[in-house]
């Protein structure tokens, strides 16, 4: 099966109009459309730099603030120039859009406007007339960003036609990526990984997005890579909406790639290893991949897995102690974070999952951890400056060479390294 | 339980209650006798009016009742305008022609009345385009027949959200549907040659992310025309209204928190410093046209109210101090609940204000602003938005509006040009002054039976969206959770699949098509290229010339934010000198941006 039709959605700069935006979203998730959805309130800027990054097929605009004539041009413009036009641009905006403005806006590159009126329907079966078909060859890519884009889509798509999760003799087959890999714009280099998992709605995606401001501020010219992944059934759509709310990750040092599960369990998409591999092999300070909302029993980040150093964010609402007694997690998180701590129930759950965390070491210990201890932090990743979110960032930090490391990703060896020698 | 729990309680006991009264006003005889008295004594004193073609008519028409029970009921369940509850109206008399008593006009037979105009017109009208001078220019012809000049203020994008004109990205943006203010500057010329400090004259801001920092430029520019003795004497709202920003409206700046207290300092300062001054504009009206069923409009609303007073109350500022200058805005669209969402959205805020907060008389009133549904509104046959706009009005003054807008036709299109508001004007003037709907009598189409029963099924339905808000922690945790956000996303995308498949009947649209492929020729209001970048050059001159003072500014405002004091003051100051941008970013470095919900 061919990977579902990738889209990106925004409402642009100075415009909060979104209830069109919305229904629209929802109606291509139903007929097996993955929307990235950037939210409302958009730069020209930040629309193209995560087209590229997510390398979608094409950039739905919804505008009704006016400019549009001038917004939906720039756009068109910026792709141009950042050798990116094989992604296309349409939209609408309602009676504001006149057939006059829709003519010029097509002059000027715009696929297709649509008018108030048209049905839900036409747009999907535009969306799958045009943005359907494989894509064409691809051209040369003009940016580190839009070569590595170009690769994540290699391997979701190739997973996406039957590709098992490499097993040694499977990974023989793409070692023929290998030569282009050596004549591309990275920089090789090992980066640090870092795992956040935990319930949905415990404070991930705000988390992440509060430490990537901390790094960006510390670090003037440090890179991230994000990993974000959002759930959805094989051959169906889904909205991967984590841009819209990270504010601080929409920027130049930062790559992000939102991906669906299409269908596994646990907590991270097939292709999720194999993008993950490629990232941390290049000039990325950190790596930082965020699973979908995990169960009890969930435990994505394997032992020896591709991950230094996970964390598990809880919120204070889990429940029980029983209930904690059964997350499979607790038992392998570097490091806990009692997120929502601004909330009632915060010291009771710090002090169980303290209770819960000593009785590890011993267990730890058998696992070949040395039973060295797990940190707990508690932290509000919605306050501005939040104090307990600066001794996370600290943590992580001082990570790097220091006490948290792990002995495991110590000797781990870069993607196309392991791939060789099996 | 929260407050919000309380008050579901009030007003199922106040329900309660009025079945009491009704009982004992059939069973306790002395009791009894008293309201029929009371009724008849009413009744004998309402005076009459009478038609042009001569027929008396009462001011105020009564249900034709003499059972005690049902006075009771009356009395109790449903008030006489202008008294508690509240249903019927907030005030003894609306919209009436001034006093024709039939003894005055049998002495005038045969003559026309000299008109006494109403003290004030309910007809205001939302505007702002392109540059101060132009919005301005618009505000004259609006006001040009009006005694009283009630300006009712639309603000550009960039401004909506805090920015500068010069602010990159956003040129293009710069006056389009709204007017583009930068400084305190643009704001002198925005009501120039307004009397602010008139009793005859009030301005009306729609803006709530940056509304504190709006609000002290508008008193930093009356200062500078008017002198600061002008300051108690201001007259007007301004929206801040951050919940329903962040439910429906999309426009907050900064973190929630943060931005309830920069709202709460400066609704301490008005209560103090301008006591005329309506500091808040609780709005229904961006959660409805958002798409949400006009049940969750009128229960975020009210919920969303109950939470500031809280809000206020628990800062100590007495609620009979603050609570007379809330105000409330509602959406009025062509669904059947519009007939009476107002009527019953009054009855339970009186209840709430009056049983779980203590509020006097004059807290208790729901004073409503209404607008006519933008979203009703179509690009098909445009023509026909006139006919649906006649129909909502209808609606918002059977609901006793105690002001209202009604869009022009060609709201799907672009800001209204002057041809179709002077046409939607006219609806409001037809159907108040030409026609004899609601100049004669007051409650002349209040109380049908249909009404009543949609009454008592939106009051319930209204009920349990409090208790769902309650059983989520109260309305600060439902909307961090993202409860009413994704509610109104559900009922609009109910609603465009409604229009699509063919069960919400759009004439025009999906039936009697006849016309809807027929391009329409309407004038567009676009900001020329020359305006937007005089606006960035004027915002250039502003800059430099204060850029020393606004630095000073700008520091004394933060240091004031991180200590935690009323900010507003130091605000004040900064709008003398800052331009709103700054102002802005800098409050940003401070507490933060806010992190859109999707
Ligand atoms: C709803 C609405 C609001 C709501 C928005 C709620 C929300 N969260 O979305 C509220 C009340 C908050 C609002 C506020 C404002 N609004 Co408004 N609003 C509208 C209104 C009434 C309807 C728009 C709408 O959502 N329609 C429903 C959608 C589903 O249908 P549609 O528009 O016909 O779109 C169809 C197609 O075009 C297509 N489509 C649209 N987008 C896309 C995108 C893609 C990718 C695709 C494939 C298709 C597509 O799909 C739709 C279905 O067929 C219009 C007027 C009107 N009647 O159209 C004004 C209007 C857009 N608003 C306007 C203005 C000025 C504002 C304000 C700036 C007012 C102010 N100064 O305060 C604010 C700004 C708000 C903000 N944050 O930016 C103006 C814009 C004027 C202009 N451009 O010249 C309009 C035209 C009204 C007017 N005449 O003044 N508004
Ligand atoms: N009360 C509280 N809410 C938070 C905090 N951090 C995040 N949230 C809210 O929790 C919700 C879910 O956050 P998100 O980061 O999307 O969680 P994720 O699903 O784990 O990625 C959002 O509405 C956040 O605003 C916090 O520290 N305290
Ligand atoms: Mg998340």
């Amino acid at each position: 099966m061919a990977s579902p039709i990738r889209i990106l959605t925004a409402v642009p700069i100075c415009d909060g109009h979104d209830s069109a935006i919305n229904t629209i979203n929802l109606e291509f998730i139903r007929h097996g459309i993955e929307v990235i959805y950037l939210g409302y309130h958009r730069s020209v800027t930040d629309i193209v730099r995560a087209a590229i990054q997510e390398d979608v097929r094409a950039i739905g605009i919804s505008s009704y603030n006016g400019g549009h004539i001038e917004f939906f041009a720039e756009v068109v413009n910026l792709l141009r120039k950042k050798g990116a036009d094989d992604i296309k641009v349409f939209g609408g905006g309602g009676g504001t859009i006149t057939h006059d403005d829709a003519a010029i806006m097509k002059r000027k590159g715009v696929e297709e406007v649509f008018f108030a009126g048209t049905s839900l329907e036409e747009m999907v079966k535009f969306v799958h007339e045009h943005y359907g078909k494989p894509r064409a060859k691809r051209t040369r890519p003009k940016s580190a960003d839009q070569e590595l884009a170009h690769k994540l889509t290699e391997i979701e798509d190739s997973y996406a036609a039957g590709r098992k999760r490499p097993t040694p003799n499977a990974q023989r087959r793409t070692s023929k990526s290998k030569k282009r890999h050596q004549t591309s714009n990275f920089k090789h280099q090992t980066s640090r990984v870092i795992g956040f998992t935990g319930p949905g709605g415990a404070g991930k995606t705000t988390l992440i997005d509060e430490l990537v401001l901390r790094f960006l501020n510390r670090n003037p010219k440090g890179k991230i890579a994000i990993l974000s992944h959002d759930p959805s059934v094989v051959g169906e759509g889904a909205l991967l909406g984590d841009r819209a709310t990270m504010i601080n990750s929409q920027d130049d040092r930062v790559f992000m790639r939102s991906m669906a599960t299409r269908g596994q369990a646990g907590g991270l998409s097939p292709a999720t290893h194999d993008c993950l591999a490629l990232l941390a092999q290049l000039n990325f300070d950190n790596v930082i991949i965020e699973t979908v909302g995990t169960g009890q029993e969930a435990m994505p980040f394997q032992k020896n897995g591709i991950v230094d150093l996970t964390v598990l964010v809880m919120n204070p609402d889990y429940g029980s102690r029983l209930q904690l007694q059964k997350i499979v997690m607790l038992d392998l998180a570097d490091i806990v974070v009692v997120n929502k701590s601004d909330l009632q129930r915060a010291r009771t759950a710090h002090t169980e999952i303290e209770q819960r965390l000593e009785q590890n070491r011993p267990v730890r210990r058998s696992f070949g951890e040395g039973g060295r201890k797990q940190q707990l932090i508690d932290t509000v990743a919605k306050r501005h400056r939040d104090p307990g979110v600066d001794r996370l960032f600290e943590l992580i930090s001082s990570g790097r060479d220091g006490a948290l490391r792990r002995p495991a990703a110590a000797a781990r060896r870069p993607y196309q390294q392991k791939r060789r020698k099996k | 339980m929260s407050k919000l729990g309380q008050v579901v309680e009030a007003v199922e006991n106040y329900d309660k209650f009025v079945l009491d009264q009704v009982k004992r006003a059939r069973t306790d005889e002395k009791f009894g006798r008293e309201l029929l008295g009371r009724w008849n004594d009413i009744k004998a004193k309402i005076p009459v009016t009478r038609t042009p073609t001569g027929l008396p008519l009462p001011r105020l028409a009564l249900p034709e009742i003499d059972e005690p029970g049902e006075i009771a009921r009356y009395f109790f369940g449903e008030g006489l305008p202008g008294e508690f509850p509240y249903l019927s109206a907030a005030y003894r008399e609306m919209y009436l022609e001034p006093v024709r008593e039939i003894e005055s006009f049998e002495k005038n037979a045969g003559t026309i009345d000299k008109k006494i105009p109403q003290a004030e017109e309910p007809t205001r009208l939302f505007s702002g385009l392109m540059l101060a001078e132009d919005t301005n220019e618009r505000f004259h012809y609006l006001t040009r027949h009006q005694r009283t000049h009630r300006l009712s203020t639309a603000f550009d994008g960039p401004t909506l959200y805090g920015i500068d004109s010069d602010a990159d990205g956003v040129f293009g943006k710069i006056g389009e549907g709204g007017v583009a203010i930068d400084t305190v500057e643009d704001m002198m010329q925005l009501y120039d040659g307004f009397d602010l400090g008139s009793p005859n004259f009030s301005a009306s801001m729609t803006i709530s992310g940056p509304a504190p920092i709006i609000m002290a430029m508008y008193i930093a520019a009356a200062k500078r025309r008017f002198g600061p003795k002008v300051v108690p004497k201001l007259r007007g709202t301004i929206q801040a209204d951050i919940f329903k920003e962040v439910q429906a409206q999309n426009e907050t700046i900064f973190p929630i928190e943060p931005s309830l207290r920069f709202l709460t300092d400066m609704v301490e300062f008005t209560t103090h410093e301008m006591p005329r001054w309506y500091p808040i504009s609780i709005s229904g009206y961006h959660i409805g046209e958002a798409g949400s069923t006009p049940v969750q409009q009128a229960a975020y609303t009210l919920s969303n109210g109950f939470a500031y007073v809280e809000m206020f109350a628990g800062l100590g500022i007495p609620v009979d101090q603050f609570g007379p200058r809330l105000s409330f805005f509602l959406d009025c669209g062509l669904d059947a609940e519009y007939i009476a969402l107002a009527r019953v959205s009054r009855r339970i805020w009186a209840i709430g204000m009056r049983d779980v907060f203590g509020a006097g008389p004059k807290a208790q009133l729901y004073k409503l602003h209404t607008q006519t549904s933008g979203r009703s509104l179509i690009a098909a046959e445009f023509k026909n938005n006139l006919t649906r706009t006649a129909a909502e009005l209808v609606l918002a003054y059977v609901n006793a509006t105690n002001s209202c807008h009604s869009n022009s036709a060609d709201e799907p299109f672009t800001t209204p040009s002057e041809e179709w508001i002077r046409l939607a004007a006219h609806g409001q003037a037809i159907l108040l002054e030409e026609s004899g709907i609601f100049k004669h009598t007051m409650n002349m189409l209040s109380g049908s039976p249909g009404m009543k029963a949609v009454e008592r099924a939106v009051e319930a339905a209204i009920l349990d969206e409090f208790r769902e808000i309650e059983r989520l922690g109260g309305v600060l945790a439902a909307v961090e959770e993202r409860y009413q956000r994704s509610q109104i996303q559900n009922a609009s995308h109910r609603y465009e699949q409604q229009i699509y498949d063919g069960t919400r009947p759009i004439i025009g649209l999906n039936r009697y098509r006849d016309g809807a492929d027929e391009i329409p020729d309407v004038k567009l209001a676009r900001t020329p290229r020359s305006k937007q970048q005089l606006q960035v050059d004027r915002l250039a001159k502003f800059k430099k010339k204060n850029a020393e003072k606004a630095k000073r500014a700008l520091d004394k405002l933060a240091g004031a934010v991180e200590r935690g004091e009323n900010c507003f003051p130091t605000l004040l100051e900064a709008a003398e000198v800052c331009s709103l941008g700054q102002i802005t970013g800098r409050l940003q470095e401070v507490v933060g941006r806010f992190r859109p919900m999707v």
